[in-house]
């Protein structure tokens, strides 16, 4: 498992790379890229189906992200975009494209499914702790100018 | 505030927002920037409008003149170091308040920001799609093929976008040369787990900046380009799936199946 982190690490670090981060983010963002896939397997070995380790890892990187964004002052995109990639259901999008090809449709509308549900449940994760902490600088900003 | 000044300011509000969406902020960010710089410059009436694909933006002066100016997108990359530097710039605009050609300098130094080399972007790509293959639950072996596989996909990609062709095509072909390189490599018997090869390699092209970005525009109210975007990204995983199944269902009509 923590292989598997430190894999999922050096991945995300590529693609960090590849969306053009520079200096110390780079190590940042590919930690967040670690902690999700820590987070991932973790839900899942006490037994979150697939869709809710997803919900839950996609929960604790947007924190992640979020802190992160504040401490650096730096947009938040550059976090959550790398930090995500790992989650993002490619095993479920191929599955789903080889069932179909070999002909069992309804093996792959079943995975058709799933790959929907857990794009949905990282979507929802993001989107949850995106909108607390609008909430929480507004709130911020009210009390500023009472 | 006379008109030369505020239309000098308009170009560069608009200039600095070019800059973010291009290089893949969200939309709310753009919107923020404009209206950042133009309160900085005392502006006081400014709107703007921004989709995934052009920024509207109007500002009224004081003697009741409207200014506005359309800018077309064209081209969207992701270079997050752009977005950080005018992010950056943005929030400390009131220090250069008084020198519009600074400014102008400034945005002209971000947007030359060079990217990393081509060989160090296709080296990672490789390295990323090689660690996507062992997390998927690939061996070592497949750990090297995957690093084939990724050289080629990016290789193709940077190509084809340097012939600026759209994204969706460059889709169809990453998953098709991800499909046919792991076949032939499967083919030839250097490969332990083939579906673990496969995602690893199309993990390079997963829409996650479009998800992403799709998500952060609709919390933000911008539905018009979250709608946009979240289409975007379905279009992507739908280019993947007809490239690399193109060439998976020519492949098993031909050869009878995968070994």
């Amino acid at each position: 498992m923590l292989l598997e982190t430190l894999y999922s690490m050096l991945a995300t670090l590529g693609f960090a790379i590849i969306f053009n981060i520079r200096g110390k983010n780079i190590l940042f963002a590919a930690l967040g890229g670690g902690i999700a896939w820590f987070s991932y397997l973790f839900f899942q070995k006490i037994n979150f189906s697939i869709t809710a380790a997803n919900f839950m890892a996609s929960i604790i990187i947007a924190i992640y992200s979020e802190v992160m964004a504040r401490v650096n002052k730096a947009p938040v995109t550059v976090y959550v975009i790398c930090s995500l990639i790992p989650l993002v259901p490619g095993g479920g999008m191929y599955y789903t494209m080889f069932e179909s090809i070999t002909g069992s449709l309804d093996k792959a509308l079943k995975l058709g499914v799933e790959t929907l549900s857990s794009a949905g449940a990282l979507a929802t994760g993001v989107l949850l702790i995106s909108s607390i902490s609008r909430l929480i600088t507004q709130a911020k900003q009210k009390r500023k100018s009472c | 505030m006379n008109n030369k000044d505020i239309n000098a300011v308009v170009h560069i509000a608009v200039e600095a927002g070019r800059i973010i969406l291009e290089n893949g902020g969200e939309t709310y960010r753009v919107e923020d920037t404009i209206n950042r710089i133009c309160t900085a410059f005392g502006v006081r009436r400014a709107e703007s409008f921004v989709t995934p694909t052009g920024i509207m933006m109007s500002v009224t002066t004081i003697d009741g003149n409207t200014i506005s100016m359309v800018k077309r997108i064209q081209v969207r990359t992701v270079n997050l170091e752009k977005i950080c530097k005018v992010n950056e710039l943005s929030r400390n605009i009131s220090k250069y308040v008084d020198s519009i050609e600074e400014i102008n300098k400034i945005l002209e130094e971000i947007d030359y920001t060079p990217r990393y080399s081509n060989k160090k972007t296709i080296f990672y790509s490789a390295l990323a799609a090689g660690f996507f293959t062992l997390i998927m639950g690939g061996s070592f072996q497949d750990f090297f093929m995957a690093l084939i596989t990724g050289f080629f996909i990016k290789s193709a990609s940077i190509y084809l976008k340097n012939l600026q062709i759209s994204e969706f095509f460059i889709n169809i072909v990453g998953g098709a040369l991800a499909m046919l390189i792991s076949l032939i490599l499967n083919q030839i018997g250097l490969v332990a787990n083939f579906n673990e090869l496969v995602i690893g390699s199309i993990m390079l092209l997963v829409p996650g900046l479009a998800i992403t970005n799709a998500i952060r525009d609709t919390i933000a109210g911008d539905l018009v380009s979250g709608l946009a975007r979240a289409i975007e990204a379905f279009l992507v995983a739908i280019g993947i799936a007809i490239g690399s199944g193109m060439i998976l269902g020519f492949w098993i009509s031909t050869f009878g199946g995968v070994s």
